[in-house]
């Protein structure tokens, strides 16, 4: 059969080249921070993409990967660290992502209320690695805690998940919608209004540990930028097991049950599928992607308070996996790139320039055009373009066909038996 | 009995749709449930399986009782079903579709399917294997690969008992297995049926309108009108029982016996 | 006792409110089994236009301010009803002609809803500030006439805004009952709500009747909106999603898609959270409303006054 099929035309000179004439004008012409200099780091970044989706000398892709993602943006990040930083937040929706594709893409669970589980991790870490555990508890975890409370995390928001799906996952769809907005909200609402003196309410949780920070802040004036790189490769690693986990169980008889239950709950009922323990499992997984992001993020910022967990979150999430592709794994994580780069890097250098073309007098535009200020207008036409011209996405999911060799000649159906 | 079930009864609102039915299905047994629409046919399926809590009677499979179980539980004990409306899942290729029935009778656990460990290779490899063979069986192994979606109307009614079978069941229910099928795809699922339970010792309990089928393939015959059973028997006894000609025709018709005649005008060997 | 009996007036008045809202979302779910998330933003909308309406033109007239109140009344709810009709023609009409699958209207709906949020917040902050006042009625000596009070029983007090929106959403539920039930239209909407495909069949032009459907489901929106405005003195373009919340729990809590039901959930729910806020804590008011809607949820799926539908197999 193989020589019947044309051979697919080899990228790997275009995307070699691509992501070294980017890397290199990035690197040493556009070095700043203005509008045209982040967008040529964007599409440096872009180079990722390109690698794992032409086809190219197996070889030389590894090697390249290796070289974006551990030499290229960490050089850059020391050049400017605002760049790593963006490509830090772009992997912390990108887990996001993926948790809820799981929930909503594969299992068809519209959940409204996923960032209540990254509020979990977040407060987790927040709690335990600052002075409020000193006044809490008396005592307080090492800044290398860190690294145990993200496991915890994991556990804890997957435990969350199950207590808050249990009750609301015998709902319908859409019930399932507005019964999770809510359930985010009362997350949200309890955290402000500092149950216990946990969370300290609306002032929030301040002077968040770093991890290895002590060794970080030994290495001299570039601390800083070691300690982004300590976060960078933090996530980096978080989101290459995301990933790992989310492929296996997409191809597991587990994903195969939640494929199921979305496109027919009835039917996989009877074909055996237990319906609240599947999606059960589905809100857990989801859940605990978040949980560990929350802790990141927490130490990221070194801040944590309410309002970071509004339910604009979760729906800028879930704009992310619909502009992606629902139920895509590729899809999840583009989406988080493109509506990450656009909030964080887009926008707001957009913004500047606008106002450096007012200060200048060039433009004469009302300051409530302020672009950045905008993000639920941006969000809110992402959706329903996506909805009415392209509902499966930018790179909309496909079933991966099962490899069928002489090893699964059976003895005839009837034979078989159990 | 494989299938007992004494005095079933399910009231929707104030309508009994169906009425103390009692049906006992030996090991081996075709057996057809036919009766006019909306005598409480496909209810009663739901009810065996799980979907519906049954409102009275007792329902025995293998034994014990099999009521208050949750569908899926229903399907571990052995019963295995189809669906009317054809309920295959859509975007999942063919291939997926029948590893979706072998759910129940494989024990991957959420660590093995992570780890890839070696109870996750055997179980996704017997399940190709038990699923292609099953597709073979039903004579859709090349198109294994296709979308359930994109086969055609008799391809997706054979995927559906493929995929039913995959969860080696010890009884299956057909729902209308030959709904919408030109004569040769009829004649294809009647050979098909008895393959089940010559080959592969499956009971078979189907819903059915189609009386050559029903008349050729049947052990034993049950009718169903407004939810009560008003006959049951041999094929050739079922359709000369007045009761069932009045069900299915009116009471006019009874008189002149010609009712099933007139209905299925290609019935092998005219009325009894 | 006077303070509990002004707990249950103010109870009350919040209850009609959001049984007004709730009416949208039922109505639109009756015919189409979709929440309509943007009608949170329509009915804000609605309330907008309305108090723009009273402090650019009204308050300059020397009309009465009960007057004024109906000009605006009328006005906000023709523009959310306009609002509403453009909304499912842009953003759900075309899904459903090509028969999508049940989560891309839902997600186009949150979609306009985050849209209309901040299109609205654009416009209104060319104009000034985007929290926008209901206006005052002072006039010399004379206090505000929507403040002032008349004694009950017990030393309680009502206040003109109550009993204005008591009579303002009595109106609106009585008449809406009076449509559906007693005419042609209202006939048509039941049928469609029932069954699409056999509504057409019986020369109901369906396409039509849901557009009538988001009309009045946008109008009565709109009408509350300026009842809100007037109970708790200022609306912006995000004060539409939490009472939105609040009413579509009240539509679940009646039963989805019941008429009847989304009033006396309306009015339940209005009820129960201000007895909260006055007898338990303010603070955790909100969390009230949907501690209740996930414990309905759970023990009556179909609500107070829903029917119990099982889906076909």
């Amino acid at each position: 059969m193989s020589q019947l099929v044309r051979p697919k035309r080899d990228f790997t000179i275009p995307v070699v080249a691509f992501t070294l004439i980017t890397f290199f004008l990035k690197f040493f012409v556009f070095k700043g921070i203005t509008f045209v200099d982040s967008m040529i780091f964007l599409t440096f970044i872009s180079s990722l993409y390109f690698l794992v989706t032409f086809p190219m000398n197996k070889y030389v892709q590894i090697a390249l990967g290796i070289l974006v993602l551990f030499v290229g943006i960490p050089l850059i990040g020391f050049q400017n660290t605002s760049s790593i930083n963006v490509v830090i937040d772009i992997a912390i929706y990108a887990a996001l992502a993926l948790g809820l594709n799981i929930v909503v893409g594969f299992a068809g669970l519209l959940d409204l209320g996923y960032v209540a589980f990254f509020a979990v991790g977040a407060y987790l870490w927040a709690i335990f690695g600052s002075g409020q555990a000193t006044e809490l508890f008396g005592w307080q975890l090492p800044e290398n805690g860190f690294f145990l409370i993200a496991i915890v995390a994991v556990l804890v928001a997957a435990l969350f998940g199950v207590l808050l799906g249990l009750p609301v996952l015998r709902l319908k769809g859409d019930y399932l919608a507005i019964v999770t907005l809510g359930l985010g909200e009362v997350i949200r609402v309890i955290a402000n209004n500092n149950p216990a003196g946990l969370t300290k309410g609306s002032v929030g949780i301040d002077s968040i540990q770093q991890p290895l920070h002590t060794f970080t802040n030994s290495l001299g004036s570039d601390g800083y930028k070691w300690q982004s790189v300590v976060f960078y490769v933090i996530v980096l690693a978080v989101i290459a097991v995301a990933i790992l986990v989310t492929n296996r169980l997409d191809q597991s008889r587990i994903g195969r049950a939640w494929t199921a239950i979305r496109e027919d709950e009835i039917a996989a009922q009877a074909m055996g599928i237990p319906l609240v323990a599947t999606k059960l499992v589905a809100f857990a997984t989801g859940a605990s992607f978040a949980g560990i992001m929350g802790t990141i993020f927490a130490a990221k910022q070194s801040f944590v308070d309410p309002a970071s967990f509004d339910v604009n979150q979760s729906i800028g999430v879930l704009a992310m996996v619909v502009l992606g592709g629902l139920g895509s794994i590729r899809g999840a994580v583009v989406g988080a790139a493109v509506v990450t780069s656009l909030n964080l890097v887009v926008l707001p250098t957009l913004a500047i320039e606008f106002n450096n073309l007012r200060q200048s007098g060039a433009l004469n535009l009302p300051p409530q055009f302020e672009v950045s200020k905008y993000q639920r207008l941006i969000y809110g036409i992402i959706l329903i373009i996506m909805m009415i011209y392209r509902s499966q996405g930018l790179v909309p999911a496909s079933r991966k066909h099962i490899e069928v060799d002489d090893a699964h000649a059976g003895q005839g159906a009837m034979q078989g038996g159990d | 009995m494989l299938l007992d079930v004494n005095a079933a009864r399910k009231i929707f609102g104030g309508l009994v749709a169906v009425n103390d039915v009692t049906l006992q299905v030996p090991e081996k047994a075709i057996i057809s449930v036919i009766g006019p629409n909306g005598a409480g046919k496909t209810t009663f399926f739901n009810m065996i399986t799980g979907i519906y809590q049954p409102d009275g009677g007792t329902i025995n499979f293998n034994g014990s009782s099999i009521v208050g179980l949750r569908p899926d539980q229903v399907v571990e004990r052995g019963i295995a079903r189809t669906f009317q409306n054809i309920r295959l899942f859509g975007a999942m290729t063919v291939l997926e579709n029948v590893m979706v029935g072998r759910h129940v009778r494989s024990n991957t656990r959420y660590i093995d399917a992570i780890f890839h460990t070696k109870r996750f290779r055997d179980d996704e490899n017997s399940s190709i294997t038990r699923g292609m063979d099953l597709l073979r069986f039903v004579g859709l192994d090349a198109k294994r690969n296709e979308l359930a979606a994109n086969l055609p109307y008799g391809e997706q009614r054979r995927l559906e008992i493929a995929r039913a079978l995959a969860t080696s069941p010890k009884l299956i229910l057909l729902d209308e297995p030959t709904a919408g099928m030109n004569p040769n795809e009829t004649e294809e699922t009647k050979h098909l049926i008895r393959r089940l339970r010559d080959e592969g010792n499956i009971t078979v309990v189907l819903i059915e309108h189609d009386m050559r089928v029903v008349m050729t393939i049947s052990d034993n015959v049950t009718v169903l009108d407004y939810g009560t059973k008003i006959a049951e028997g041999l094929p050739a006894a079922v359709r000369s029982n007045p009761k069932v000609i009045e069900a299915y025709l009116g009471a006019g018709a009874a008189a002149g016996n010609f009712g099933l005649e007139k209905t299925e005008p290609k019935s092998t060997g005219g009325t009894a | 006792m006077q303070l509990f009996i002004e707990t249950l007036l103010s109870g009350l008045a919040l209850g009609l409110v959001y049984s007004v809202i709730a009416l949208g979302y039922t109505m639109v779910y009756g015919v189409l089994e979709l929440i309509n998330f943007a009608h949170s933003e329509i009915f804000m909308f609605g309330g907008i236009v309305g108090v723009e309406l009273l402090l650019g033109v009204l308050t300059k007239t020397t009309w009465h301010p009960l007057l004024q109140l109906v000009f605006a009344l009328i006005v906000g709810a023709a523009a959310s009803g306009v609002l509403a009709v453009t909304v499912e023609r842009v953003a759900y009409r075309p899904l459903r002609l090509r028969g999508a699958p049940r989560l891309v209207p839902l997600i186009s709906a949150i979609g306009m809803s985050l849209f209309l949020q901040d299109i609205v917040r654009l416009v209104e902050s060319l104009f000034g500030n985007f929290n926008r006042p209901f206006p005052s009625y002072i006039k010399g000596d004379e206090p505000d006439f929507f403040a002032i009070t008349h004694p009950l029983v017990s030393g309680a007090t009502i206040s003109n805004t109550t009993l204005t929106i008591f009579v303002v959403g009595a109106i609106m539920l009585a008449g809406l009952t009076y449509f559906v039930n007693y005419t042609k239209t209202g006939r048509a909407i039941r049928a469609v709500a029932q069954d699409q495909s056999t509504s057409s069949l019986m020369g109901i032009n369906v396409n039509n009747i849901i557009t009538v459907t988001f009309l009045l489901g946008g109008a009565l929106g709109g009408v509350a909106g300026v009842l809100y405005a007037l109970k708790f003195g200022t609306l912006n373009p995000y004060s539409g999603f939490l009472p939105g919340l609040k009413a579509f729990t009240a539509a679940v809590l009646g039963g989805i898609g019941s008429i009847p039901g989304a009033m006396l959930g309306g009015v339940v729910l209005g009820l129960l959270e201000q007895l909260a806020a006055q007898y338990i804590s303010s603070s955790y008011k909100d969390i009230i409303a949907f501690g209740l809607l996930i414990l309905i949820l759970i023990f009556r799926p179909s609500g107070l006054l829903g029917r119990k539908v099982s889906e076909k197999v």
